[in-house]
């Protein structure tokens, strides 16, 4: 997800299956963090009167989450890391939900700790971490590299468990492990910093055998310094730290596993189990050593036995889930709580509130303590059921008798804006995304409904699994095709405009799983092929031009994992999950070979090398793959990073969210489908930035505020490209090098006009790369989609608009709002996604608006980030001088025309905002090659004044091209959002502050004199309105830039223009373009542009 | 579609009571008989149950072809506790040979790993007996996947042998291990390859600097051949020759025999449990 994306996620009333398998709580007890098996994150609220509410999901990893820790020390970082299954290692920033860093090493980690020692450290601490490989693994907290290790001269084992003692009395940090054979370890810690700084090898002080087997944890009692717990998963063990004398063991019960442990205070203990029970022991001391303490041990031994003091327990009602994964967090400073929490497999989190002093009951029985909160993700769904709205619940006879129709498989084909659902009744929905979105979050949606052009496909009796719209992959193929397989193994090839099926395939296998295309080098009878892949293992390929089916391959015994084409010899290569392949050769449809191992490795990598372009929809796989390959290459190389991971959950471990990257156009529809189970949901994208181009037709001058950073933005691309670049290169040596690199430049492409240039790819899949590339240049139809769009682009603006309004602040300003902007009330609030690179963002869950405290009572309020935004909003309009309203406003009464000038201006100020926002990182570390000016260079290297920066980088960028004013307006503005930047104002914050001020200001001269003229804007003129509206645009915006060159940098808006300079500009832009064939349109860029433009009201105005 | 739909009204009940079956007996049945085969393959391992130090198995390896290298190795458990080698040079019929230091023990990462993993599977299992209750087939699913990750990764490691440099055999502790030290001319290297324990021998001489061969260093392989060349310290070697013996170690065999019919068992659960999947994913039981 590119981070110009904003994100709008339908998630429809099913929560995404979360099966917990870590859970922390954060030091402050405001936020829970829980990994789950599908790869994702999520962040639950505690409120202080323990309540729990889902606040956001957090996407990254593509594998199941093994452990969780704090990252920093959490009163001035809330840092958390989290570790994959597959190696991947992430720190969050918990109170936003960013990711902060992120690696992927050839490590497994059971358990992390962090560590930091002030006085002798320097740098964020270290991260000890433990898993599937020797020793204890030091890690930096801050890059994610590793240090070095704590290796052990005796019986090195994978170590299983692991704490650190902090000793009052001996002013010394120890590491204590316990190995999967049994083996007790203790290195010392503070002592061995600088050893371990100084890459020397550290080894253990003492090892000892406890002659136990799996180990779940290992605590340190810092009440009396004297008591080592350790629980095994048959029985918990109280050593004496001292000597490590065994002092008492406690069995389980049979069929009872003990999962972990904590020392709740001096002589008391919590054990719990993997059922999720948990038990609160008193430690007793017989009478004798009660009063003299024992100098030896020894004394000590005879005189402990545990006593059952309390009991808690998980809801009988309902059948507990294995495995629980549970902890304990003490916390001595009052307004804290002593909590046991638990997480189940199921998602549910239980807590627990433990009193400081628990006692049995006076007859002396264990005494229960009762639950205090319980909550899964499906509960916040339930009671938020207003904010979980689905894309498709508007469709008409959608809802049956029993309730909704439940969607099985969902594809959304940009070059007509639909959105195709497969249901599981059979039936397959054909409708226009951005409607249907709008019907779904919007109020008085409804109306919209007449609006729809909804059309039904009918042919299939099974659940619907797999859609595929063969053009959007290869512009060869006819644009009315679409395909569709069902749970029957039934496929049907579709006339979508017609609605009539073309043909039905039945391949007589089991549900299909997924439909792909053979990339365009491969190719039978001149046409490209569609694979089919099947929940039994087996393998179709369909040949859609002559209606046959070319091949069907059954002899897989493991799930099909990956698909390779071979053109020269026309063979299909098969990967399975065992690791084997198949290869098959298409004419005859024979098995030609069949290997296994080692062979079966090298055969599939050989693909790689001949750049065999994989199918479209593996991609996350494929990326996926790429990156164990890459652990695979590292842990290959030297025998201590001895861990080959498997390669054996590639299409389930990846949710396919990954797949936003390959979103093009300013308005996108993503349909997610979570691991394990049929429960998808949708994702609206909307590209700012790609809005903003097309609603700004113009050339971009330098002198307009916004596109002066236009000029950076530029750099910062080409800049991350180079880097991105690299890293590939650095990644696969042995792959085609130039392929690559022709290709990971094209994410440099920025032309305003053309409607495709959003196919900037970020994936390191290079063959779809070069796939889509063909696509596109092949594809380029411009004029004809740019007819349709300018009502389209308006729409999604305003769409756009409504979901980051905050509603309900003032009765008066949301009319206006409505009336003046025809923009449309929430029906609730929105489930907004926030997006920290590439491949890792968050999605905010239904109910996330009710997670701040201090938003809670005010119900009429909707979709307002945080309390922050109001006064921000109010400094914004502070601080800016007051002139932004009148002087954009052409105050005459055709609404709609100042509508869509307004909205155009306020989205411009939004790309503006989160660009400053997410701008400092680059200017601030001062590593930007690209900017060899050496007055911008210069500032940047004082940290701390960016504000200077900016303003100076901006003076710097008027000046260095001879443009003599500084627009006094804006630097106030962005004084201020540097400023807010500085203070780690979230972007959304920032956003919606803006919107909020500006909207405020814009409006205010509404409010000052009653609207005289009738209001014409309501919904159902609304549309025409428009289309009566553009042709006038036209001449207005020859109008504006007539008395904009009269007074330039009067405002914002204004397009000030410079031919020469948007010339060179542009010519700039043509320079950056590797790829010519995208220009084709745009060869004397200024003009023809905005030529174009004209061309295209124009025809607007003949619709 | 109105008769389509009432005859899978009573097909979808079929269908619920023998997944019902299905979940409640087949999957308990499958379990205890992928934990039994994978005890079985834990004994290779001498992992559980046997308590005290593991018994000691001497394999003496050797070359089909030429008999210049001979090794007696002894293997406890995961570790190499004692290594007899002798080395014949031919060139002039001198008769090396080596052998472990008393006090040393060199662990096999490889079966410490695979015997790590295999664990891990078999704990995954341990309280899943007839008495747990399996509400969904997602359920199964996800603790099969977990499962064969354990049982996928333990075969990758017995399979897969680390690809070293030779420098990075150069600094393994192995060549420190011997009793009279390995001469600098030798290199030694032990692995396991499937179900063969393989020891290789690499004979080095120093790359002439005014040879008219260009240096250029190999990379990291399973195995190397002569005429690689490497750098080590300040000097340039070359591997003259290489010896590899080599020993089928049977309880590997079995632990992979085991390891493979296991993951298959445990896809075929799998299969079975997805033929009920547009079932259970909607509903749990």
């Amino acid at each position: 997800m590119r981070s110009s994306l904003q994100a709008v996620t339908l998630w429809g009333i099913k929560a995404p299956p979360h099966s917990i398998t870590a859970i922390m709580i954060t030091d402050d007890q405001q936020t829970i963090v829980t990994g789950s098996q599908e790869g994702q994150l999520c962040l639950w609220n505690l409120s202080p009167e323990l309540n729990i509410s889902a606040n956001e999901l957090l996407f990254g990893h593509s594998a199941s989450i093994t452990c969780l820790a704090r990252a920093r020390d959490f009163s001035k970082q809330p840092y958390v890391v989290s570790a994959a299954e597959n190696g991947e290692m992430c720190i969050w920033n918990v109170s936003n939900g960013q990711c902060v860093e992120k690696a992927t090493l050839p490590y497994r980690h059971f358990a992390i700790c962090y560590y930091h020692c002030s006085f002798r450290m320097t740098g964020e601490g270290w991260l000890l971490c433990c898993g599937e490989y020797q020793d204890v693994l030091i890690i930096d907290a801050k890059t994610l590299a590793v240090v070095h290790t704590f290796a052990s001269s005796q019986s090195p084992d994978w170590i299983h468990c692991m704490c650190i003692v902090h000793s009052v009395r001996i002013q010394e940090d120890s590491l204590l492990v316990v190995s999967v054979t049994g083996e007790l370890k203790v290195w010392d810690l503070s002592s061995s910093i600088n050893s371990i700084q100084e890459k020397q090898d550290v080894y253990e002080k003492e090892s000892k055998s406890l002659d136990s087997l799996n180990c779940q944890t290992i605590r340190f009692c810092p009440y009396t310094e004297r008591l080592l717990l350790v629980v095994f998963s048959k029985c918990w063990k109280v050593y004496d730290y001292c000597d490590f004398s065994l002092l008492w063991t406690e069995a389980s019960r049979s069929g009872v596993f003990f999962a972990g442990g904590e020392v709740l205070a001096a002589h008391r203990i919590i054990i719990w189990t993997e059922d999720g029970h948990s038990y609160i022991y008193q430690l007793l001391n017989s009478g004798l050593s009660k009063s003299i303490y024992p100098a030896d041990g020894r004394v000590l031994k005879e005189t402990i036995y545990p006593h059952l003091l309390c009991s808690t327990s998980v809801q009988e009602n309902k059948e507990p889930s294995l495995p629980f994964v549970m902890g304990y967090m003490n916390e001595r400073k009052e307004p804290f709580y002593k909590i046991l929490f638990s997480g189940e497999i199921s998602g549910r989190i239980t807590l627990w509130h433990i009193p400081d002093v628990p006692v049995s009951k006076f007859d002396g029985s264990p005494r229960e303590i009762p639950i205090s909160t319980t909550w899964t993700l499906q509960d916040n769904f339930d009671k938020h059921h207003t904010m979980s709205q689905n894309i498709t619940d508007h469709l008409s006879g959608f809802k049956d008798g029993s309730g909704t129709v439940v969607v099985t498989s969902s594809v959304y084909v940009p070059s007509l804006d639909k959105l195709i659902c497969g249901c599981e009744d059979g039936r397959i929905f054909i409708t226009q995304a951005l409607n249907a979105a709008k019907a779904g979050l919007l109020e008085n949606g409804s109306l919209l409904k007449d609006s729809f052009s909804q059309k039904v496909l009918k042919g299939h009796y099974q659940s619907v699994t797999s859609l595929l719209y063969p053009h959007g992959l290869s512009s060869k193929l006819d644009q009315s095709w679409m395909v569709s397989g069902d749970w029957d193994s039934c496929v049907i090839l579709w006339d979508i405009f017609t609605e009539k099926v073309l043909h039905k395939f039945c391949l007589e296998a089991g549900p299909v799983t997924s439909l792909l295309m053979s990339p365009e080098n491969f190719r039978l009878r001149g046409d490209q092929i569609i694979c089919c892949v099947c929940s039994d293992h087996s393998v179709a390929l369909l040949h859609l031009e002559g209606r046959s089916c070319l091949l069907q391959a059954r002899k897989h015994l493991f799930p099909v994992r990956r698909i390779k084409w071979h053109p020269v010899e026309n063979f299909l290569i098969v990967g399975c999950a065992d690791d084997s392949v198949y290869i098959w050769e298409v004419e005859t449809g024979t098995l030609e070979r069949h290997e296994t191992g080692e062979r079966a490795r090298i055969i599939l990598n050989c693909c790689d090398d001949s750049q065999l372009p994989k199918p479209e929809s593996v991609r996350p796989v494929a990326s996926e793959t790429h990156k164990l390959k890459i652990v695979e290459q590292r842990s290959s190389s030297s025998y201590q990073l001895g861990q080959i991971p498997s390669v054996g959950l590639q299409v389930e471990t990846s949710c396919k969210v990954a797949d936003a990257k390959c979103f093009s156009g300013p308005f996108s529809v993503l349909p997610v489908k979570t691991k394990w189970s049929s429960i998808g949901f949708h994702i609206l994208l909307f590209d700012l930035e790609n809005l903003v181009e097309l609603l700004l037709p113009t050339p971009i001058c330098d002198g307009d505020s916004s596109n002066s950073f236009y000029g950076s933005e530029i750099l910062r691309r080409a800049k991350s490209t180079v880097e991105k670049k690299t890293l590939t290169l650095k990644r696969n040596k042995t792959a085609c090098s130039p392929l690559s690199g022709e290709t990971e430049v094209r994410p440099v492409i920025e032309n305003p006009v053309q409607e495709d240039n959003a196919i900037k790819f970020t994936e390191e899949n290079d063959g779809i790369k070069r796939h889509k590339k063909m696509k596109s240049s092949k594809n380029m139809h411009p004029k004809s989609s740019r007819k349709v769009d300018t009502n389209i682009m308006i729409d999604t603006a305003k769409l756009l608009l409504s979901c980051l309004l905050p509603w309900g602040l003032d009765k008066e300003l949301d009319n206006l709002c409505i009336k003046h902007l025809n923009i449309l009330k929430l029906q609730g609030p929105v489930s907004l996604g926030f997006a920290s690179n590439e491949d890792h963002f968050s999605l905010k869950l239904p109910g996330w608006d009710l997670c701040n405290d201090d938003l809670k009572k005010d119900y009429t309020r909707v979709n307002l980030f945080s309390r922050k935004v109001l006064d921000l909003s109010n400094k914004y309009t502070a601080a800016l001088p007051n002139q932004g309203g009148t002087s954009r406003g052409l105050e005459n009464n055709c609404d709609s025309l100042q509508e869509s000038n307004t909205i155009v201006y306020l989205l411009n100020r939004l790309f503006l905002v989160h660009k400053l926002v997410n701008m400092p990182l680059e200017l601030a570390s001062g590593t930007d090659s690209s900017f060899k000016m050496d007055s911008v260079h210069n500032k940047v290297k004082n940290p701390g004044n960016d504000i200077l920066n900016i303003s100076s980088f901006y003076d710097y960028l008027r000046n260095g091209k001879n443009e003599s004013h500084v627009p006094v307006a804006d630097l106030p503005f962005l004084k201020l959002i540097s400023c807010w930047r500085d203070q780690s104002v979230q972007t959304m914050e920032a956003i919606q502050a803006v919107l909020l001020a500006e909207v405020r200001e814009h409006l205010k001269t509404f409010r000052k004199m009653p609207v005289k003229s009738p209001v014409t804007s309501t919904l159902e003129q609304g549309n025409c309105e428009l289309m009566q509206a553009l042709p006038k645009m036209e001449d207005t915006e020859q109008l504006e830039l007539q008395c904009v060159t009269n007074k330039p940098l009067q405002t914002p808006v204004s397009l000030v223009k410079h031919d020469s300079n948007s010339n060179s500009a542009n010519f700039q832009d043509t320079e950056d373009m590797p790829d010519r064939c995208v220009l084709e349109e745009s060869e004397s860029p200024g003009k023809t542009r905005h030529h174009s433009w004209i061309v295209k009201v124009c025809s607007c105005r003949v619709c | 579609m109105a008769t389509a739909m009432a005859a899978t009204a009573a097909e979808r009940a079929v269908l619920e009571e023998e997944f019902r079956w299905l979940l409640h007996d087949e999957v308990h049945a499958v379990l205890r008989q992928l934990q039994d085969i994978l005890k079985e393959a834990s004994l290779r391992f001498t992992l559980s149950g046997t308590e005290g130090p593991a018994k000691q198995e001497n394999f003496i390896l050797g070359s089909c072809g030429t008999d210049q290298v001979k090794g007696v190795l002894t293997l406890q458990g995961d570790a190499l506790s004692q290594a007899d080698v002798n080395l014949k040079i031919p060139r002039n019929n001198q008769l090396l040979h080596f052998a472990f230091r008393e006090d040393k023990q060199w662990k096999l990462q490889q079966i410490q790993d695979a015997r790590n993993h295999v664990s891990q599977a078999v704990y995954l299992l341990t309280n899943r007996d007839e008495g747990y209750q399996f509400r969904t087939g997602a359920e199964v699913l996800k603790l099969m996947d977990a499962v064969m990750l354990q049982l996928t990764r333990a075969r990758n490691r017995l399979t897969t042998p680390a690809t070293l440099t030779l420098p990075e055999i150069a600094a393994s502790g192995l060549t420190r291990m011997f009793a009279p030290a390995l001469p600098s001319d030798l290199l030694v290297n032990v692995y396991i390859n499937l179900n063969k324990l393989c020891l290789t021998m690499y004979q080095l001489h120093p790359v002439q600097p005014n040879s008219s061969k260009n240096f250029r260093p190999a990379g990291g392989a399973v195995l190397h051949s002569p005429g690689a060349m490497f750098e080590w310290g300040s000097q340039r070697l070359e591997v003259s020759h290489v010896h590899k013996v080599e020993c089928v170690i049977p309880w590997l065999n079995d632990a992979l025999v085991f390891f493979t019919v296991s993951l298959q068992l445990c896809q075929q659960l799998k299969d079975k449990i997805s033929v009920f999947s547009s079932y259970w994913s909607y509903r749990a039981f």
